[in-house]
């Protein structure tokens, strides 16, 4: 009930010094405001990040990549000498034994270019197409298929000579109304059946072909089985510098690339100048995503060092305020109030002068995170027209710092309000009826 | 005989106790004042009279002796227990009237029931029975920057009656109005003491006033010199 009282008390304070509340606020506004600001903004990026890279596919890969070790040192201080060939790298066998000891946290979804083929259509047109083998299309979501089916892993394991083609493909392959399914398409590499057609995703004909281009000028890409690919170009033998290998996301990424460091330290035993280097998209965007959170926070800090001398224009004021109202406490006293009702009159006072500061410089913070946000999304978007479709700009206001913030204020209205208060509470009500 | 209500013995307050300059301001001041009685206490400035005063009001402690108020002692209690018997027991009216600004007459006549926890609507009731009591009803809600000073000090006293208090404690209550509103002030005085039966002590260095009161206690460098006695 008291408290209900005290709240009054301390409005019609507030409000009887307009002026003065608003400049007493004014480094809590501030100090608020701008920790707002910058979280709306690290939130906004954290969220784009998160929902671009989602927007973009299956992350859920590993790069791994085979390095050489120079300069390194045998038990006996002597160099190590780095006479490795091509057969040091990462080999197939290497991949596939991989996936057969690990079948429940690794699959491999290789893909590679085979090259562009000059095609003969139907009129005895030439046109071209750039040839693709992958495994499967798994987080590949801009493909649509509309006709037949996708190639797959079996196809790949298999090494059947079957293809994926687009729309602009079929039209400019077959003649009108033709059934694309089951067509042959003759290449350097052999012939492949036609099993399935895809839409062209929308980069396709944004970026890559220029407006006005004609239809038969347009290199389209086909899709073959990963492993036909390489039988067909003899390279199933082959060796590379890289790898992407696929994990299943429901296991814990740092045990996988433990697992895997572990399996290719195995595999190089015999060879101590060889090692791998494994990078992880999702370990990036956690990396990204605690380097904005750390900028965020210290900047907020800096920030936040303002609510400090706000809160000290808050006691200041307080005190100001006390003096001023050193007859009204000897009066309230010679009335029965008791140093407890005095003290909380004041904090109470303190709480709310801070409070109010702290909304409006959440409600400022807000506003202009947001309208920070929405001119960097403009230029974002203007600068970078052709790729509009691949961000997914997101902003939005950090709650948990919102939340912080009005905490915060109250705690500064505590801290720095208690002493003044105190000092109110422990004046003597002789004195203080006296004072002029 | 009524009861006693204020049964000082010996009372000494002594100021800067161990310094070079300490001063004993009361010597040794022994008085009773008992229930219903309008009391005078009169005295020159300097005499050591607001010091009584401020001690009869259990703002301050004696240094030596002993103060019953309603038979409880003051010179022991705490700050605490100090503002639950000026909430309780006191009444003051201020030479200033020192209404709390911006904040109305009603609210300003409510506020010692507040500290005494009373509830809002019993509260309400109380104050504008005693506004009623001093004629001030019609004021309620006016702001105190808006009464004049002999409506301030109405307030005032109606203020200072909130809580039944023992003793209404008046310092100089006309001493800031001219002689006009000051009579005034002194009939109501008088209608409380004869209607309400309330025990007031009136702190004034104007003969002419005391001479209205039942009975005058004349203080002078910190010693009672004259007592006209309870009143038969």
């Amino acid at each position: 009930m008291q408290f209900i009282e005290n709240l009054r008390l301390a409005l019609t304070s507030i409000a009887a010094n307009k002026m003065r509340s608003v400049l007493t606020m004014l480094g809590i506004i501030i100090g608020i405001s701008a920790v707002i600001m910058i979280t709306t903004i690290g939130t906004s990026i954290q969220k784009t990040l998160v929902n671009t890279f989602n927007s973009i596919g299956n992350m859920n890969y590993f790069d791994v990549y085979a390095q050489v070790s120079y300069g390194l040192l045998d038990e006996n201080g002597d160099e190590i000498i780095a006479d490795y060939t091509d057969e040091d790298l990462l080999t197939r066998q290497m991949l596939d034994k991989l996936v057969d000891t690990y079948p429940d946290y690794f699959y491999l979804n290789l893909s590679d270019s085979f090259g562009g083929f000059e095609l003969k259509n139907w009129k005895d047109q030439t046109f071209k197409a750039s040839v693709i083998g992958r495994m499967s299309f798994e987080g590949d979501n801009d493909i649509k298929f509309i006709r037949g089916r996708r190639i797959n892993k079996t196809d790949s394991d298999l090494k059947k000579q079957v293809v994926n083609v687009s729309t602009l493909f079929v039209k400019q392959y077959l003649p009108p109304d033709a059934d694309p399914i089951g067509q042959t398409i003759t290449t350097e590499l052999g012939d492949f059946v036609i099993v399935g057609v895809f839409e062209l995703p929308a980069i396709y004909t944004k970026q890559i072909y220029k407006p006005g281009q004609k239809d038969i000028e347009k290199v389209t890409p086909v899709y073959i089985p990963y492993d036909t690919g390489m039988k067909l170009t003899y390279q199933e033998s082959s060796y590379d510098y890289y790898a992407s290998i696929y994990y299943y996301p429901e296991y814990d990424v740092e045990m996988l690339e433990n697992t895997l460091r572990d399996f290719f330290a195995e595999e190089y035993a015999e060879k101590p100048y060889m090692h791998v280097e494994i990078e992880n998209m999702q370990t990036y965007l956690g990396m990204i995503n605690t380097v904005i959170n750390v900028v965020t926070i210290a900047i907020s800090i800096i920030a936040a060092i303002s609510l400090i001398v706000g809160g000290v224009g808050v006691m200041n004021i307080m005190l100001v305020s006390i003096t001023e109202r050193t007859k009204e406490i000897g009066v309230r006293k010679a009335l029965g109030a008791q140093n407890s009702a005095i003290r909380m009159q004041f904090v109470v006072e303190a709480i709310l002068l801070c409070l109010i500061g702290g909304i409006i410089g959440i409600i400022l913070g807000i506003v202009g995170g947001m309208a920070l946000g929405f001119i960097a999304k403009q230029l974002v978007m203007n600068f970078y027209a052709e790729y509009a479709e691949l961000f997914t700009i997101t902003i939005q206001p950090s709650i948990p710092a919102i939340l912080i913030s009005v905490g915060f204020s109250i705690l500064t209205g505590v801290f720095f309000g208690y002493y003044p208060a105190n000092k109110a509470a422990k004046m003597n009500p002789i004195d203080a009826l006296r004072y002029d | 005989m009524n009861k006693t209500v204020i049964e000082m013995r010996n009372i000494i307050k002594r100021y800067y106790i161990g310094q070079p300059n300490e001063l004993q301001i009361l010597n040794g001041i022994s008085l009773d004042i008992h229930e219903h009685e309008f009391v005078s206490i009169v005295g020159q400035s300097g005499s050591g009279k607001s010091t009584l005063m401020n001690m009869i009001g259990a703002l301050d402690r004696p240094t030596e002796g002993t103060y019953l108020l309603n038979g409880m002692d003051i010179s022991t209690l705490d700050d605490y227990e100090l503002s639950h018997i000026r909430n309780q027991e006191i009444g003051f009216v201020f030479q200033t009237f020192n209404l709390i600004s911006r904040t109305n007459a009603l609210k300003n006549v409510e506020m010692p029931m507040m500290y005494a926890g009373i509830p809002r609507k019993k509260r309400l009731a109380r104050a504008m029975e005693l506004l009623e009591i001093v004629g001030m009803a019609d004021r309620a809600d006016h702001q105190p920057n808006e009464l004049s000073g002999g409506q301030k000090q109405r307030v005032a006293i109606a203020r200072a009656m909130a809580n039944k208090p023992s003793i209404l404690l008046a310092d100089e209550p006309t001493g800031a109005l001219d002689s006009k509103t000051g009579r005034m002030i002194m009939d109501l005085f008088h209608k409380l003491h004869d209607e309400e039966g309330t025990t007031i002590v009136l702190i004034t260095h104007s003969n002419e006033l005391a001479a209205e009161t039942e009975r005058i206690i004349t203080i002078s460098d910190g010693n009672v010199i004259s007592d006209t006695g309870v009143k038969a």
